[in-house]
């Protein structure tokens, strides 16, 4: 069933400037117990699209479908219901944790606000379990961040945000900062949550070879708009979308005998301020022709797989 | 990381950041000597009345300006009074002032600062105008002003010096507000449906509190020098309560013949100031966790 | 270990290289008995986690480690036949910026905020070369053309340009005299992956064009993989394994350096799991007994707390710290 539908989205920011067009009329649908990899570099969209969903930021326009209920709009008695439904796990594990807090503290005070753990023992019991189920040493539970290592204080960020059990969490990133090998226990860790709990992720991430093995489903952001997206091997067994392309053979890779040839990209990323319409990755594509200025549609190329690109079909002879 | 006496697994009490604040401070010489004359500072000023050899009003004509002797240590002033006797006592006045009025000061810039800098908007704008206006005034200037229209007294004084210390408090916290503000614990409070006043109690002002403490150390000394400057130019703490300032300004008539006078006030004043001085500095470095790491 | 004809042709070779920092009650080793060479226009690699310690090398090198708390406690440096650490600090400021250039992480914190882009570059060349002002802004120019940034944008000030452009405009400085040695300290993991890239083959073709020599501070193996002829794998401030990267990639034999190509998320791999190496980094204070790496190792056995294992040679140069390698071998490779 569907947990989450998103449609025509937008997130407009007024700068000096000018209008800053940071999320452009996103749709897409996430399945209960599934993981939506959102994928994209800086200045995309990404965080700004997971914070807008999640109500730390007021969309501009479109709808939000939480569990078959439009949310788009909420009062603050309402927040407060999607607060316990829709948690958020942050990029920074320095900054997201206040530093005068000890673990448990951290931990317990969505349970204390919820009002719903009044004794003291339960307080404590459930706090212990939360930890358990991250996997931090219940002995920690007096330590401070900076006592932490990356990895644990991002188990705490995790441990916090499962507490007021959530159906739905947006990993902003959550992995970017943590060293290669503490990772992949985080990774691991993501995933035997989602199977035990029955979660649904939104992961957001610039990095694509860890989005492959957390998601199902992948979308492909540029500047604020989905310009691809397709369940998560075929990505990039096949990808369609000339940026998609360009990205996978940006990533350098392990095999030292079998180097891919790498897809050029002209110049720089181009500003989200006031954007001309049309395809905003026609600046850079190697393929970009006259139709690319006129706004392009979302095409199914193949099942369950779209793309924005006029010249979609033409170039991968579907 | 490593190295409490007890490891972090082995806790079993929290041990709250003060005890790990202290023992930072511990190690900082200059601090803990500032900390040490404060203490003696205010056990002399609680203990005065039992210290004081003489009374401090009791006069001695024939003692008139008499030099430091053994009966007399610091001398006498101008109406045969002990000199030390006056000290001691003066003490109260003064670090009274000092610590009330920072206190005070402190207490209403925390309230104006967090909700200034939380809510922000208008109030802020309108607020930080005001207070623009308030510091445009030489805190001096302001402290004479206000004491002069208030009326000379204990409570009048510590209402004129309270009033210039307001601005910098608030500034001070409301800038550490706006640097946490966007921090992202605080977006995760604010997800785990915290009330905006738990998100400013529990969160931002435990974490903005550093250079305010440390602004109040340094900010006793400063007013304990602007109370003396009330009393020197005739303000503030009126005779024959003893006020350092006011012993000062006394002297400073015969001070070329019988220094004594001078010196001694002069050099309370400015133990006591040096002190706090020395105390805020080693607090900012105490209370700085970065700069141990 | 070297013959002395050897020793002369190595371009630079760091030997027995031990570093420490003192905070007030504890010691820091960083560095940890590290030798290696260079030859002459190859890139070297310096592959670990953070706080390995390959940023300590490399600044150590370089000779701008504050000292204190840092401390060299043994160890030479011989760079084109002279010894670094013997050096007076006046000698070693000719060769700084000038023979040996340095391009650090974060492009954010490594240009002067307040100066134009252009002045940076030229006052680098000044330093070092005896040539006038307007000779100085004609080679800063040059510079940020060879980078591949307009001539004219050496007017602008470094926020005016993108994360991607101003490690370029950092190389562009860092390369400026013509360096014999570059030392590179994650040029490229700020950035975005195609900007990676970009940077990368630039990086490449100028090391091409100019026979530049570079040591490459990474924790990226796909970096590696592209940029690098040698690599190091750094542990807790010791060289675990050692060799060409055709060796390395293709007969990983550390347990660690196995574990670090096992916990990478592949993007060609269907594997659901990933396989992280178990526990965390030491705390390089309190430095485990043995091998530094035994309590995380899935192979450890008793001997390993005991002794320190030596560098041992699989053949070809192929150098390995690990007292267990055969077993670990015969037994195959653990998933």
């Amino acid at each position: 069933m569907t947990l989450l539908e998103v449609k025509n989205l937008k997130k407009y920011f007024e700068t000096p400037k000018g209008t800053l067009h940071a999320v452009d009329d996103v749709s897409f649908t996430i399945e209960k117990g599934k993981t939506l990899g959102v994928v994209g570099e800086s200045g995309c969209g990404k965080s700004t699209l997971g914070r807008t969903i999640i109500h730390l930021l007021e969309s501009s326009s479109g709808q939000i479908i939480f569990d078959g209920e439009d949310i788009t709009h909420v009062n603050k008695k309402k927040l407060h219901q999607i607060n316990e439904n829709m948690q958020i796990v942050f990029q920074d594990p320095y900054a997201s944790l206040n530093p005068r807090q000890t673990v448990e503290e951290t931990v317990a005070e969505p349970l204390l606000i919820s009002g719903r753990f009044r004794k003291k023992s339960d307080l404590e019991d459930e706090t212990g379990r939360l930890m358990d189920l991250v996997g931090i040493d219940r002995r920690l539970r007096l330590a401070y961040p900076h006592e932490l290592d990356g990895g644990r204080r991002q188990r705490v960020g995790i441990a916090r945000a499962l507490s007021l059990n959530p159906q739905f969490i947006v990993c902003d990133e959550p992995v970017s900062a943590l060293d290669v090998s503490i990772q992949a226990q985080v990774l691991n860790l993501l995933q035997d949550l989602q199977a035990k709990q029955d979660l649904t992720y939104m992961f957001v991430t610039h990095d694509l070879s860890v989005v492959r093995h957390i998601s199902h489903d992948i979308c492909v952001m540029y500047l604020g708009q989905i310009v691809e997206s397709s369940p998560s091997k075929e990505l990039f067994t096949a990808p369609l979308h000339p940026y998609t392309k360009a990205l996978l053979s940006a990533i350098p890779s392990t095999d030292i005998y079998a180097p891919h040839k790498r897809i050029p990209l002209k110049g720089e990323i181009t500003s989200p301020i006031n954007p001309k319409p049309g395809c905003r990755f026609a600046m850079r594509c190697p393929h970009a022709c006259e139709k690319c200025s006129t706004p392009q549609t979302v095409e199914e190329l193949l099942p369950n797989h779209f793309v924005a690109c006029c010249r979609g079909k033409a170039l991968n002879q579907l | 990381m490593g190295n409490q006496t007890k490891t972090v697994e082995e806790r079993t009490r929290k041990e709250s950041n003060f005890r790990q604040i202290l023992h930072r401070l511990q190690k900082n010489k200059i601090a803990m000597t500032g900390l040490f004359t404060i203490i003696i500072l205010i056990v002399v000023a609680i203990f005065a009345p039992i210290l004081m050899p003489y009374d401090y009003t009791e006069m001695d004509m024939s003692n008139m300006y008499a030099k430091p002797s053994l009966s007399h240590f610091f001398g006498c002033d101008d109406l045969g009074r002990d000199i030390f006797s006056r000290l001691l006592y003066g003490a109260r006045a003064s670090l009274s002032m000092g610590i009330i009025a920072t206190l005070l000061s402190t207490a209403i810039g925390v309230v104006i600062g967090s909700a200034v800098g939380y809510y922000g908007g208008w109030i802020d704008n309108v607020v930080m105008r005001v207070l623009d206006i308030v510091q445009a005034i030489p805190g001096m200037l302001l402290a004479i002003a206000i004491s002069a229209a208030l009326g000379s007294g204990f409570f009048n004084t510590i209402m004129a010096l309270s009033i210039g210390g307001i601005p910098m408090t608030v500034r001070l916290l409301r800038g550490s507000i706006l640097s946490i503000r966007n921090q992202e614990y605080i977006e995760a409070a604010e997800k785990i449906n915290c009330s905006k006043p738990r998100v400013i109690l529990k969160h931002i002002l435990p974490n903005s509190i550093a250079p305010l403490i440390v602004s109040v150390t340094m900010g006793i000394g400063n007013t304990i020098l602007t109370a003396a400057s009330l009393s020197y130019i005739g303000l503030g703490i009126q005779p024959p309560m003893p006020e350092w300032g006011a012993m000062l300004s006394a002297g400073k008539t015969v001070i070329t013949r019988y220094p004594h006078l001078c010196v001694f006030p002069g050099l309370c004043i400015m133990i006591v100031v040096l002190a706090f001085n020395m105390l805020g500095d080693g607090l900012r470095d105490a209370l700085d966790p970065k700069l141990k790491n | 270990m070297q013959t002395t004809k050897q020793k002369e042709t190595s371009f630079l070779s760091v030997k027995n290289l031990s570093v420490e920092y003192t905070s007030d009650d504890e010691v820091i080793h960083a560095v940890n008995h590290v030798s290696f060479d260079l030859q002459k226009g190859k890139t070297f690699g310096l592959v670990g986690e953070t706080g390995a310690g390959k940023t300590t090398i490399a600044k150590a090198i370089l000779r701008i480690l504050p000292q204190p708390p840092a401390r060299i406690k043994s160890g030479e440096i011989f760079f084109e036949g002279e010894e670094l650490l013997g050096l007076t600090e006046e000698k070693m400021r000719k060769i700084r910026g000038n023979r040996i250039s340095m391009i650090f992480q974060d492009p954010m914190t490594a240009l002067n905020p307040i100066m134009r882009v252009g002045t940076q570059i030229a006052e680098a060349v000044r330093l070092h070369e005896n040539c006038s002002r307007v000779q100085s802004v004609e080679k800063a120019i040059e510079m940020l053309e060879m980078v591949g940034i307009p001539g004219e944008r050496q007017r602008e000030f470094p926020h005016q340009f993108s994360g991607g452009m101003k490690q370029r405009v950092v190389i562009a400085m860092a390369l400026a005299c013509n360096p014999h040695l570059l030392l590179a300290d994650e040029p490229t993991t700020a950035l975005d992956v195609t900007i990676q890239a970009q940077v990368l083959d630039m990086i490449n073709e100028l090391k091409r064009k100019n026979n530049t020599s570079m040591i490459m501070i990474t924790h990226d193996l796909g970096v590696v993989a592209q940029a690098c002829d040698d690599v190091a794998v750094v542990y807790a401030g010791e060289i675990v394994e050692l060799g060409t990267k055709e060796q390395i990639f293709t007969a990983p034999s550390h347990p660690y350096t196995l574990g670090l190509f096992g916990s990478l998320p592949d993007i060609h791999s269907d594997s659901q799991r990933l396989y992280p190496i178990e526990g965390l980094p030491p705390d390089p204070s309190n430095l485990p007994q043995g091998c530094s790496f035994h309590p995380r190792c899935p192979y450890a056995t008793r001997a390993c707390s005991d002794r320190q294992a030596a560098l041992a040679d699989l053949g070809d140069r192929h150098l390995c710290r690990c007292i267990n390698l055969e077993q670990i071998q015969k037994g195959g490779k653990k998933p």
